[in-house]
């Protein structure tokens, strides 16, 4: 019964690794991290890995998204001693406002061309129906000076700057751009953020989700379950599944994890004393978010007051709903590992809160973590 | 709208819910909890008041909203009520417009109307930052409807009497941090 849509979840893993690396080779010191053992070992636990899950980052829809283009002029430079003075009386009649991550010179495509170098002039803004126009229909000769270029023509330029390193590989193709280059994003879409023991302690974390997610369900409940750890003493904070049958239609796993750790603080809004299951470790109590320094914008540094769940990671089997999503800020989550996505799930698949700009909290998801097992979990309960 | 529950809800009645939900924000203003107090009306009964109690639980998500619809859970145990029947046919009245994960609550719910003074320019679920509760969302129970605007200053006033004042729980936002860092 349940093989045609584990059939469908595969393909999506294949097709979401191919996406992730679809553009970029793996960086050659790839084996740099690990040094105790010895190399054989080591590939063959990879092989295992990546045959059963695949970690992907959950990026903004302005890291994700394709680069668009606009239309452009530009002209070859043929006397290349001409080229810093034709750059400024150019970019003085054409600042191409907005589009600063452009380069304005580029080195010529074509191998064979006796020109070296091909400048950018101006967008068509439109004119780009029927010909191209001449030197000096562009440039007005009580502007620029033309001589040393040659004969105008049309290119693609991206009208974004790159945010990640597949964007900028592909906005290059089209022109030169400059790219701020986030290296953490970099190896999350390689799959290369996280060690081999990272890795190995998720999975564990995960198996643990989906243990108490199968026992939350034996009593009525969805079949989702969620492990709160503080990654900086690899400690598990909390274990919760969802209670929305037994008590509360809201009591998701989520929302059953952030009142276990307001417990574990000295307050709280429910009693799970009926539910064995979802517990706290005793130690919660102290500072969460100490030592905790990996993220990708430093939300949680020392010198801010720890807030609730601030340092910590979620480890969840299924994509949190919008409620879920938004608690999550609220509490200041600082990153959140999902097995399976939602149809309506609030990061990554209907809405990213994560990324959601105007909020004053965003933090790292990753998604694909067991998820072949996660899924199952899903159609279980529906 | 649910079944037109809503229209007869705020006719005469929904100046007095709103009186009582301005009450239950102040009071949450005096104990150092963001101004915000609601109302959960079924059948012409206030079944729920909620002010938030963020820092008295240490819980973030304790907002008036989700404190109201617990109390209305226990009400529907102790009369042995359907729970999903009750806020079918419950309109919440509340001083600010829902945050974006109480919006995703009150779907969850199928509660039919919402009525709210002013705006929630930081959190906001029903316009201000998204709109949860009238996007399509097939899998997160129904959306709903929202009358907006009532004594929507005062409402601002006592947020910003509040965010002046300064949580002393919450942490320092980000913008505010990388500001010290410049200087």
């Amino acid at each position: 019964m349940v093989s045609p849509p584990l059939v469908k979840t595969m393909s999506k893993v294949h097709l979401s690794t191919s996406e992730a690396k679809k553009e970029h080779k793996p960086p050659s010191q790839e084996d740099q991290d690990v040094t105790a053992e010895p190399k054989c070992k080591r590939r063959r636990s990879m092989e295992l890995e990546s045959c059963s899950w695949n970690i992907l980052p959950v990026l903004s829809d302005e890291e994700s998204r394709e680069i668009a283009v606009l239309q452009a002029y530009a002209a070859p430079v043929l006397s290349k001693k001409e080229t810093s003075r034709l750059v400024r009386e150019v970019s003085t009649l054409y600042p191409l406002e907005g589009l600063q991550h452009l380069k304005r010179v580029r080195a010529c495509r074509d191998r064979d061309s006796p020109y070296p170098l091909e400048m950018l002039l101006c967008l068509t803004l439109g004119k780009e129906e029927g010909r191209v126009p001449s030197l000096s229909e562009l440039l007005p000769e009580e502007k620029v000076n033309c001589f040393g270029l040659g004969q105008p023509f049309l290119v693609l330029i991206p009208s974004c700057p790159p945010l990640t390193r597949p964007q900028f590989q592909e906005a290059s193709a089209y022109w030169p751009t400059s790219f701020h280059e986030n290296k953490q994003v970099t190896e999350a879409l390689t799959g290369q953020l996280f060690s081999r023991e990272e890795k190995a302690r998720m999975q564990r974390y995960m198996e643990q989700a989906i243990e108490v997610a199968h026992q939350g369900a034996e009593k009525g409940n969805e079949a989702v379950g969620a492990v709160l750890v503080n990654p900086a003493t690899e400690e598990v904070l909390a274990v919760g599944h969802d209670c929305r049958k037994i008590s509360n239609p809201l009591l998701h796993g989520t929302m059953v994890c952030i009142d276990l750790v307001a417990r574990a603080q000295g307050g709280g809004a429910y009693n799970f004393d009926s539910y064995p299951l979802c517990s706290f470790a005793a130690s919660v109590k102290e500072a969460p978010g100490a030592g905790v320094t990996d993220c990708f914008d430093d939300a949680s540094s020392s010198s801010i007051l720890p807030y609730i769940c601030t340092g910590f990671d979620l480890y969840i089997t299924r994509e949190p709903c919008i409620m879920c999503a938004m608690a999550l800020v609220h509490s200041r989550i600082q990153r959140v590992f999902y097995g399976a996505p939602s149809p309506d799930g609030a990061l990554g698949s209907r809405y990213k809160i994560h990324t959601q700009k105007d909020l004053n909290h965003h933090f790292q998801v990753f998604r694909g973590i067991l998820e072949e097992q996660c899924q199952q979990l899903r159609e279980k309960s529906q | 709208m649910g079944s037109g529950v809503g229209c007869k809800a705020i006719g005469v009645e929904w100046q007095r819910w709103m009186e009582e939900a301005f009450c239950m924000a102040k009071e949450a203003l005096e104990s150092g909890e963001v101004p915000v107090g609601c109302l959960m009306v079924y059948n012409n009964t206030v079944l729920g008041h909620g002010r938030n109690e963020v820092n008295e639980t240490k819980n973030a998500t304790r907002h008036a909203e989700m404190v109201a619809i617990d109390q209305v859970l226990t009400w529907c145990r102790d009369h042995g009520k359907s729970p999903m029947e009750v806020f079918e046919q419950t309109v919440l009245y509340v001083t600010v417009e829902p945050c974006i994960m109480c919006a995703g609550a009150l779907r969850l719910l199928k509660i039919p109307l919402v009525v709210y003074g002013c705006r929630n320019e930081r959190f906001g679920g029903c316009g201000s930052v998204l709109n949860v509760g009238a996007d399509d969302l097939p899998n997160t129970g129904t959306s709903f409807e929202c009358i907006a605007g009532y004594r929507a200053e005062e409402a601002v006033e006592m947020l910003k009497t509040f965010y002046k004042q300064e949580n002393p729980n919450a942490p320092k936002s980000k913008a505010r941090k990388k500001d010290q860092n410049e200087s």
